[in-house]
């Protein structure tokens, strides 16, 4: 408004500069709710963004930009990104596309919005997915009059710049309302609200033309359109095509979900048929931009975390996240192979660490949104949920398919992933609080007994919320996830030790195993990957060692003897025992020092004939 | 200076409904004829599936919760009755000070008629009086009630849509924006059906006095 009581520009000029913020003040109203990536219903959870101007971290350009046709919008990256894009562009025309998508199409798709080429990439997508829907086609732009008639048009319309502002006001303010009122709105709260987990997302194209929908879209898609506002050399239109139903997609696939499930999820039937949810592969779906708001915290965590060189500084994490991850994933892959199973060492010395060191910093700290963090509490809980319950199925198989891969991975990068580690611990926070402290208790030789016993229900559940998600995609975005899940970890389990009877007593109920398995059937397994097992060291019985021969350097270093020998004792006195029949510390120590002696006599009439 | 009338489109409702119903549609229209710098706030209905924006001021909230109360108690006492809220924009001008000298004139520009058949069905009236029975009323009853809801969430939506067609299609009519640096940029009355309806007369007289202009009698 400033700018046009100065009269120091000449009409033309400000004529300019008003269609050119007309352009960027609706395509950030439309965006703004639609874009999942910054919601402004999340971000009005937190106080010090409920206003765009009191948000310190806008530039004063932004700020200024805020007030144009007094409409100060929440700030949104994808707007101010796409607007940017927009103003190289000499006025073209601007179409955006609201895309509903169904999340268990494949992997690769991406939103592109680089101008001019969404096109070829269409027609990839429209051959990969046939999930997707073009609930919303919003088309601004700016017809401008030819110039035999411009003249007496322009003085016939009497538009000088103050009323030609008023009426892109009131045109905004309608937009403004609309956008809230069309279908594609609740689709949008839907998944802005955490409580539920969808199996659709939205995601936007921006684009300077329009591809146009086929005789059947067409017919299935209503028109609005705002009156166009006459300037003095052409005038502003803009419309919108919309889908009046978009109901049928997004009723039936919602599924709310309460954090306080995580109570009963183990074991649970009532909670498997969530188990296919694709929507745990959805962060592959190439919208970035459209996951809902609390998972993106998981992702920035997950690119600080994992892959702090393959962080692309766009202001569009709609662009730069997917490709992140993709290259994040080299490292991370785990191809649905036949390796040789975790050792459960690792996974012990992994939460150790995992405890000591990470456990108190990592929770929060690199999300740079505003996200409340109850709403990632709750989401990430679902997503707990998700994962022990997928548990039940695979579990042999996933397991092989994918701890082995960390074992190998551990070879190569001496210091173990963070990622893995936060992986463990969210499997802790999914399985028991009791089983949180496990890690802590590394005084006592018996705790990494017990995190062993432990093992295969954490193993399987992670593993299994992976097996999955290899159906639809390759990436292991699980640990991402994870890693802040270790919100949920009641710090105030952490000190205490476990209480062995009490897992003894879940473990004869079945409740670590939330597997329908026989019991015979996980002992197997079990069985099968302690086999492959790196020794546990009996002959240190201090913690450091214990913590050092879980590194990967030790583990890689071991003689295959010492494997043998030493797996035997525990897999014997699991397989004998049920697990845990003897859980003391001081039994198992003794059962080890025993085992220990074994050894030394097989080992010593061993090596002379050798030598 | 003309002044436009929107009709909007008759709404059925129920009484613990009129709340809601009225705030959403009074901040919509007053959303879109607050055009100094606005901070919008979105708003969810509780009973609908909507959302609406406001303007986000203390002020012009409270002024129209206000209004809403009194009609509210206007609607206990006379129900089962049509009604009608009047908002109207109006410019104030000093009158030529001949006649009445510090009389100040209101210029209409524009008016909402919103329209309401405020309805009392059994479920809502036992839901008063007894409050045991709330707990079992009959499946048809619940079917009825979610059928009516529906129905008036959908007429709700289109007075809405009404309202932003309106806006759209009519905006040379609203005076120019004056340069003073408020969200509300013209002065506005909210008109209720008044609570001495007997009085009728009376009023319609006090209100000529009021605004000196009876055509917003209905």
């Amino acid at each position: 408004m400033a700018s046009l009581q100065n009269n120091a520009h000449p009409e033309p000029a400000k004529m300019e500069q008003i269609i050119n913020e007309f352009f960027a003040k609706s395509l950030h109203i439309i965006l703004e709710s639609r874009s999942l990536y910054v919601s402004s219903r999340n971000s009005s959870c937190d106080p010090t963004v409920t206003s765009p101007s009191s948000s310190s971290s806008s530039s004063p350009s932004i700020r200024s930009r805020n007030k144009w046709f007094n409409l100060a919008l929440r700030e949104c990256p994808a707007a101010l990104e796409n607007t940017d894009l927009w103003r190289q562009s000499n006025l073209d025309p601007i179409v955006v596309d609201v895309i509903l998508m169904k999340r268990q199409g494949p992997a690769s798709l991406s939103p592109i919005k680089d101008f001019g080429r969404w096109n070829a990439d269409e027609e990839e997508m429209g051959v990969e997915a046939k999930s997707e829907k073009i609930v919303e086609r919003w088309v601004l732009q700016y017809e401008s009059r030819k110039a035999k008639d411009s003249n007496s048009s322009s003085r016939r319309s009497s538009n000088n710049s103050c009323s030609l502002y008023k009426k892109l006001i009131l045109l905004l303010r309608s937009l403004y309302a609309s956008v809230r009122l069309l279908p594609a709105h609740k689709i949008f709260r839907d998944l802005n609200s955490s409580g539920q987990v969808l199996t659709f997302t939205l995601f936007h194209r921006v684009s300077s033309f329009a591809e146009p929908f086929n005789r059947k879209e067409d017919a299935e898609m209503l028109k609005f359109g705002f009156t166009p506002v006459d300037t003095s050399c052409g005038r502003l239109c803009l419309s919108v095509k919309y889908r009046p139903s978009v109901s049928d997609v997004s009723s039936e696939s919602s599924t709310p979900i309460s954090p306080r499930l995580i109570t009963d999820y183990i074991g649970s039937p009532l909670t498997e048929p969530l188990r296919r949810y694709p929507s745990s592969g959805l962060p592959s779906h190439g919208s970035p931009s459209s996951l809902p708001f609390s998972r993106r915290h998981s992702w920035s965590f997950d690119r600080c975390r994992a892959s702090p060189p393959s962080i692309v500084s766009s202001p569009s994490p709609t662009h730069s996240e997917p490709r992140t991850s993709v290259s994040n994933v080299g490292s991370r892959r785990f191809p649905p192979s036949s390796l040789p199973p975790h050792p459960p060492e690792m996974s012990i010395g992994q939460k150790n660490k995992t405890f000591d060191e990470y456990y108190p910093s990592p929770i929060m700290s690199p999300s740079p949104s505003p996200s409340p963090p109850i709403y990632s509490h709750g989401f990430l809980l679902s997503r707990a949920l998700k994962r022990s319950e997928s548990a039940p199925v695979n579990i042999p198989t996933a397991n092989v398919a994918n701890c082995p891969k960390n074992a190998h991975r551990h070879d190569l990068l001496p210091s173990p992933s963070r990622t893995d580690r936060g992986l463990n611990m969210i499997q802790y926070g999914a399985t028991a609080e009791k089983l949180s402290s496990l890690g802590r208790d590394e005084s006592k030789r018996s705790s990494g007994l017990t995190a062993s016993h432990a093992l295969p229900q954490i193993s399987f559940s992670r593993c299994s919320s992976r097996s999955y998600q290899d159906d639809s995609e390759d990436h292991d975005f699980t640990c991402p996830f994870d890693v802040d899940d270790v919100d949920m970890i009641d710090p105030s389990s952490r000190p205490g030790a476990l209480d062995h009877v009490h897992m003894g007593e879940m473990l004869e109920t079945g409740g670590l195993y939330p597997i329908r398995l026989s019991q015979d059937a996980a002992v197997g397994a079990l069985v099968h990957m302690l086999k492959k097992a790196p020794p546990l060291r009996q002959d240190s019985c201090t913690s450091e060692e214990f913590s050092e021969g879980a590194t990967p350097q030790t583990y890689s270093i071991n003689t295959r003897e010492d494997t043998q020998i030493q797996e035997s004792p525990i897999l014997s006195s699991m397989t004998s025992s049920g697990f845990l029949t003897r859980r003391t510390t001081a039994e198992a120590l003794e059962e080890f020092q025993g085992y220990k002696e074994m050894k030394n006599s097989l080992l010593m009439p061993g090596s002379k004939p050798c030598s | 200076m003309n002044c436009e009338v929107c009709q909007l489109k008759e709404l059925e409702l129920e009484q613990f409904e009129i709340r809601e119903v009225l705030r959403c549609i009074l901040h919509t229209i007053l959303f879109h004829r607050a055009l100094g710098l606005v901070r919008p706030k979105d708003v969810d209905l509780e009973l609908f599936d909507i959302t609406y924006a406001q303007c986000g001021e203390d002020e012009l909230e409270k002024k129209v919760d206000d209004k809403i109360e009194q009609f509210m108690s206007w609607v206990e006492k006379h129900p089962n009755k049509k009604s009608q809220i009047c908002l109207s924009f109006y410019e104030v001008k000093n009158k030529h000070a001949s006649w009445f000298s510090n009389k100040i004139e209101r210029l209409y520009w524009e008016q909402w008629y919103i329209n309401l058949n405020v309805t009392q069905h059994p479920k809502a009236h036992s839901n008063k009086s007894h409050h045991s029975k709330v707990a079992d009323p009959g499946e048809g009853v619940l079917e009825d009630r979610k059928a009516r809801s529906a129905v008036l969430e959908s007429s709700l939506r289109e007075v809405l849509f009404q309202i932003i067609k309106f806006v759209d299609e009519k905006k040379d009519h609203v005076p120019p924006i004056p340069s003073l640096e408020r969200v509300i940029t013209f002065p506005f009355e909210i008109t209720i059906p008044s609570s001495s309806d007997s009085a009728f007369g009376m009023d319609m007289i006090k209100r000529m006095l009021q605004t000196g202009h009876p055509t917003m009698l209905s």
